[in-house]
């Protein structure tokens, strides 16, 4: 009988098998803290941008040097003679204003008493009404449409509108906490895929953006994954206006990996990943990248 | 430009219930497509994000999406059959062209200007005396040799063929 039991046992085993999760490789799973100091761990560059109003401008203008600023001069007040940052921010402005006639809008994002000042430093987070983490363009989308416009996540006028609403925080630092709870499970799942192995060249984000920091692909050098989503949606000359969602997809399909939609599940844990990693830096936009 | 974004997205609900079993359904892809991989464009003050079909087809490998359930190509081991046959002319083509190795993106090799520092140096590849089968090994899945490399198996995943990396095994014996 007990025998009978055990084969039986032994014959589930493979229809559970085919229910688990498929082959994947992994490279070796880092450890990283939550907050942009973590780079002083990762790769030191932090020292060099720690202060956006104390950078190295020497360094910008040297090929081996600039990737240790992060790009980070090309951050405000850079160039404030005009880059179509300015342009979608103004966009941005007037887009919010129609859409927040009666204040709906700004309540509908999360703003308390209609103010925006700090709100995108929250940002990816827990929307009970939309029971999943949600990033603001997210939830841009979804607040415009209950105002009867369409504002589809990664349009321009979408990530004009997060634009506008990221200002209102400029200079304020990145802050979400991953602790604990369901922005906990997201920041592990997003650390998992971060290093997760895809596509057409089986490579992980991490397989250049931890271990290869400071190195050259041909004229690109790698840069740390840390206080990276401080200024986005950014301005970009191939995509105008982009935001991380976006990135993502760019990212993807420079190293052959198929892309996702923007708002997919696993596009926001890597969004809530790579925020972790910038809290503690100030939000600065609008921002102008290569 | 309507019509456009209205065919992307009818080609996007399509594709559920064809691809469910393969394809997650968040994949940005259009399967009336020629290459079905699909790239987002950015219109100016447009509440639309347009999708325009990409110039490769990346459907076949894992995406980065919770849903997709299709398994990684595991390490693969082979063996060299002799003669090597290979062109070191082809090879060194191979070596430069993006679309098929492109291998000075992380190698530094002769005749490159700016090279990757990423991977091991290749100038003088010859003066190493390594055996063709372990470097066609090394090119057509690393992961035998190096779990943890991150060099793409370019023979397992079907991003060059048998002979071109033949050519390739023949070019880098050729570099004094």
């Amino acid at each position: 009988m007990k025998r009978t039991f055990l084969i039986a046992l032994l014959a589930l085993v493979p229809l559970v098998a085919h229910g688990a999760d498929p082959y994947r490789e992994y490279d070796p799973l880092e450890k990283y803290e939550p907050n942009v100091r973590g780079d002083m761990k990762l790769s030191g560059s932090y020292r060099h941008w720690s202060d956006p109003k104390n950078l190295d401008w020497r360094m910008a203008g040297n090929p081996d040097e600039n990737w240790k600023l992060n790009w980070k001069f090309m951050d405000p007040p850079f160039n404030s003679a005009v880059h179509g940052g300015h342009f979608a921010l103004d966009r941005g402005e007037v887009l919010f204003k129609e859409l927040n006639g009666k204040g709906r809008f700004a309540h509908c994002l999360g703003a308390k008493k209609g103010n925006l000042k700090g709100l995108r430093t929250q940002y990816p987070m827990y929307r009970a009404d939309l029971k999943r983490i949600a990033g603001l363009e997210e939830v841009v989308e979804m607040c415009a449409a209950k105002e009867g416009r369409v504002l589809q996540n990664g349009s321009y006028d979408n990530s004009a509108i997060s634009l506008f609403v990221a200002s209102k925080s400029n200079g304020i630092p990145i802050k979400i906490d991953v602790a604990k709870g369901v922005m906990h499970d997201a920041f592990e799942r997003g650390r998992k895929l971060f290093h997760m192995r895809t596509g057409k060249l089986n490579l992980a984000c991490s397989s250049c953006h931890t271990h290869q920091i400071g190195l050259h692909l041909r004229g690109t050098v790698v840069t740390t994954p840390y206080g990276d989503a401080a200024h986005y949606p950014v301005y970009r000359t191939r995509y105008q206006l982009q935001s991380l969602h976006l990135r993502f997809i760019e990212c993807n399909l420079d190293t052959r990996v198929q892309p996702l939609m923007p708002g997919s599940r696993a596009y926001t844990d890597l969004e809530v990943f790579l925020t972790a990693l910038t809290n503690g830096y100030p939000v600065t936009v609008p921002s102008e990248r290569e | 430009m309507r019509i456009g974004t209205t065919l992307v997205w009818l080609g996007l609900s399509l594709a559920i219930p064809v691809w469910g079993a393969e394809l997650p359904a968040d994949a940005a892809v259009n399967p009336a497509a020629p290459t079905k991989t699909l790239e987002p464009k950015v219109v100016v003050n447009s509440g639309r994000l347009e999708w325009i079909p990409f110039k490769r087809d990346l459907t076949a490998w894992p995406t980065l999406s919770h849903e997709d359930k299709r398994p990684t190509v595991k390490p693969r081991k082979v063996k060299l059959s002799a003669p090597l046959n290979g062109d070191p002319a082809r090879g060194r083509e191979i070596a430069q062209r993006a679309d098929k190795g492109y291998c000075v993106v992380c190698h530094q090799m002769p005749g490159e200007e700016w090279p990757g520092t990423v991977g091991l140096v290749l100038t003088h590849f010859k003066l190493h005396n390594y055996a063709d089968a372990a470097v066609y090994q090394q090119i057509f899945d690393p992961r035998v040799i190096n779990p943890n490399s991150v060099m793409p198996p370019y023979g397992a995943n079907n991003i060059l063929t048998e002979q071109e990396i033949r050519d390739l095994v023949a070019y880098l014996q050729s570099i004094e």
